[in-house]
């Protein structure tokens, strides 16, 4: 789920792509520092690399460096070659259940969201990288939080390969012209500047009060001092119920049906429209200019549609929380690279994982494609550059929470199976009644945390 | 007496009435025997080995049920297992083993409030949609028996472009239809005098994110691509209507009404029920156009049966046990309807 599904879906502009041949160039000449730690094991004809969401022009250069590094730190893999499919977001649970339990085009290296990761580890499609990660000199630059999320019980199934958030995205012009003078840090003032572009510019709705997109809502609950759910020991409490949280829930509610600042055809929606689409909703809608403020990270970006207004003036600022003047806590999304229980290549596609993940190439991949790199060093270097696009999701950053999107049975209770929280605010939305819907939703998150269904 | 000579046209011709070995044969086979008994190559002797056992019909069903049983049997009795093992992801790549869990599968849907909700909607959908469409396509049928030849089939043609429409694309252009940002339905809409209901409210409308009218777009959209096949097959029905029973009803002074339900429904009856079964089928097991329209699984409290069938199977983790109860559920629930129209139909059958 990570970036929430087509997130990932960074087609990217024409001019990343020159930035990216002068990075990936730079890189491959400037470290070879990590070979060396090679297997005995003889070489595989190919290795597969599942990536996530749609082919990128700009990635797919960024991959044929690092292969080319790859083959020259591991001669022993020269002949290797290193095949890259592209796996849609929405797909990638069927793909690898099909490649598990059929046996057949599994892939060496995969692609995975970041709260998909202890749940593929549980389900047993990953292997075990504990051993690996010891030797390689990568490992102790990590961020910390980003590898416990990856490791169950002391042995760790996949490496962090980049982190994302979201912010809020506004355009100066509009800000300007509505006599907005600084980005809101309370949630009174969201709502309040909301109202003023909706009123400057008549026809356009204020902001995006989507239902399914809980890696955003999150920020809302965290923002009030709540939690979605807590856990001590192996048990988990859903905690939908505490004033917090339902004073967050009651906001963002009332920004459709009291504030009027959200429309109706955003019930039901995520950032990119209806549940399965990979284009289209909010990220249009404030792309040609429909929508004032909306919620996304900046890998968004590349799925705005080609005719959109102005994009020069496109700003972003973090999410605020309910009294200021701190931003509220942001869910830490990202991709994670693990190598297949079932493939044949387990040593040779570490290596390769170890080429592709280094510091130098992982921070390139997240520079030209809207991402933070997995390296305390390269995150806090990054904060001085990136101008006021980036500067919200900078700020953001520092501030990440990612508990309890990445618990095992989340997948359970947050996708098609039972959608809880969007399900709940929808139907809040359009008309149920606050105290019981919420408790009804807060039983269902916390049976399913801990048992892994509803009933 | 007249019903089951003028069932034919509408219902497929019964898989059991193969024709028995055709007449010619027989006599040349005889004097073949008396004659050379001896020299009888295999195909001789397999040929006459398979009329002295009687199993040509068998032998000709073959192909049939080899297809049938490999295609849906053998599906079926897999599912019918998977009902009864906690069947998932580690059993299906053979890391553990599956267990059997007797009922518990079927306890768990049948405990699931989000079934019951599902079920509900999905009778609903079908009670609304089956009269519906078999009310419109028994009056076009009606229609287009009135009309001229060539002006018959310009009808029926365009009628049957509607039914051919894979329901994919169908279910695309009725989003498109509905779409809240420019789509034709809210525009015209808001445009209608407030008198027929229209006007700024209708501006923006989402169709598609509340049961009710989302479930109002697919009515319209199944029973227009339902009704076609209904009006042609009352249609081919109506062709077999004896006109003299049409004329004496005529002749008595019965009106259009009267003469619909004293002589043609009474002898199309058989027909009726079996269109209607096969709609109660299609709409109670809608999966694809409810798919589309309510956006993919994202909205959980616009389920029907099929989507939530399918949520079990195929959002991660998947459940292949639950979904199969579920399915089971469904296929008995179709069962139990079969078996009452069936029974409607023996019954009308002896008395007529």
């Amino acid at each position: 789920m990570g970036l929430r599904k087509r997130s990932a879906v960074l087609g990217a502009a024409a001019g990343v792509a020159a930035a990216a041949l002068a990075i990936a160039g730079c890189s491959s000449g400037g470290s070879s520092s990590a070979g060396a730690s090679s297997s005995t094991a003889s070489a595989p004809k190919t290795l597969t690399v599942w990536r996530m969401g749609g082919s990128v022009p700009s990635q797919v250069t960024w991959m044929n460096g690092v292969v080319a590094q790859f083959h020259k730190e591991y001669p022993q893999y020269a002949s290797t070659q290193v095949k890259v499919d592209w796996i849609p977001w929405g797909n990638r649970t069927t793909d690898w259940n099909n490649a598990l339990s059929s046996g057949k085009n599994i892939p060496d290296i995969t692609e995975l969201g970041n709260t998909d990761t202890p749940t593929e580890a549980a389900s047993g499609i990953l292997a075990p990288l504990t051993s690996d990660l010891s030797s390689w000199s990568g490992t102790k630059g990590l961020v910390p939080g980003m590898l416990a999320n990856d490791t169950q019980s002391g042995t760790t199934y996949a490496v962090p390969w980049f982190g994302g958030v979201r912010a809020v995205w506004y355009r100066t012009d509009q800000f300007k012209k509505a006599g907005i003078t600084s980005t809101p840090t309370t949630w009174a003032e969201l709502q309040a500047d909301a109202v003023k572009l909706q009123q400057t510019y008549p026809g356009t709705t204020g902001f995006d009060a989507i239902t399914n997109d809980t890696n955003a809502f999150a920020s809302f609950i965290w923002g009030a001092g709540g939690q979605i759910a807590t856990q001590s020991g192996s048990q988990w409490t859903a905690d939908l119920t505490s004033p917090q949280s339902e004073a967050a829930i009651k906001y963002y509610v009332g920004l459709y049906t009291t504030a009027k600042v959200s429309a109706s055809k955003y019930i039901g929606q995520t950032e990119l429209g209806v549940a399965g689409a990979t284009s289209g909703g909010p990220n249009e809608d404030f792309g040609l200019g429909k929508l004032d403020l909306y919620i996304d990270g900046p890998w968004a970006k590349a799925t705005l549609p080609k005719n959109s207004v102005d994009m020069s003036n496109i700003a972003s600022f973090p999410i605020p929380s309910e009294n200021g003047p701190n931003s509220a806590p942001v869910f830490s999304g990202g991709s994670d690279l693990a190598v297949f229980k079932t493939s044949p290549n387990q040593t040779a596609a570490w290596d390769l994982i170890s080429v592709m993940d280094n510091p130098a190439n992982s921070t390139s991949f997240a520079t030209l494609s809207g991402f933070f790199s997995p390296y305390s060093a390269q995150i806090s270097a990054s904060e001085t550059t990136g101008g006021a696009f980036n500067a919200g999701f900078a700020k953001a950053a520092l501030n990440g929470q990612t508990s309890p999107l990445n618990a095992k049975n989340w997948p359970t209770a947050d996708n098609g199976k039972l959608n809880i929280i969007p399900t709940m605010l929808k139907q809040l939305m359009q008309g149920a009644p606050f105290a019981s819907t919420v408790a009804a939703a807060n039983t269902q998150l916390q049976s399913v945390l801990n048992t892994g269904s509803a009933s | 007496m007249v019903t089951s000579s003028h069932s034919r046209p509408g219902t497929p011709s019964p898989a059991g009435s193969t024709p028995p070995p055709s007449e010619p044969d027989g006599p040349r086979n005889t004097t073949k025997r008396s004659a050379a008994a001896a020299h009888w190559s295999i195909q001789q002797r397999t040929a006459i080995w398979i009329r002295k056992h009687g199993v040509a019909p068998y032998l000709l069903l073959l192909p049939a049920t080899a297809i049938i049983g490999a295609l849906i049997v053998w599906p079926a009795v897999q599912v019918g297992l998977f009902s009864f093992q906690n069947y998932g992801l580690m059993q299906i790549s053979g890391v553990l083993p599956a267990q059997w869990v007797g009922f518990a599968n079927y306890s768990q849907i049948l405990h699931d409030p989000e079934f019951w909700q599902s079920l509900k909607t999905s009778v609903y959908f079908a009670l609304v949609v089956v009269p519906l469409t078999m009310i419109i396509g028994t009056l076009v049928g009606l229609l287009l028996v009135r009309l001229g030849s060539k002006m018959r089939t310009f009808v029926s043609v365009s009628a049957l472009l509607a039914w051919a429409t894979p329901a994919v694309s169908a279910s695309v252009i009725f989003v498109w239809l509905v779409d809240p940002d420019g789509g034709v339905v809210d525009w015209a809409l808001a445009k209608l005098p407030s008198w027929l209901g229209g006007g700024a409210q209708w501006a923006g409308f989402s169709w598609t994110n509340a049961t009710l009218p989302a479930y109002t777009v697919l009515t319209v959209m199944l029973v227009w691509t339902g009704f076609p096949f209904i009006a042609v097959t009352v249609l081919a029905a109506l062709r077999t209507l004896p006109s003299e029973l049409l004329e004496a009803a005529r002749v008595d002074g019965a009106g259009p009404w009267r003469t619909f339900w004293k002589v043609t429904f009474p002898i199309l009856r058989p027909v009726f029920l079996v269109l209607a079964l096969l709609s109660t089928i299609w709409d109670f097991g809608m999966f694809t156009q409810a798919y589309i329209v309510t956006g993919d699984l994202g909205n959980r409290d616009e389920y029907n049966l099929g989507l939530y069938e399918y949520s079990q199977a195929f959002t991660q983790p998947p459940h292949y046990g639950l979904a199969s109860a579920a399915a089971f559920v469904l296929t008995i629930i179709l069962l139990i309807v079969t078996v009452g129209y069936v029974r409607a139909a023996i019954k009308q059958g002896s008395l007529a």
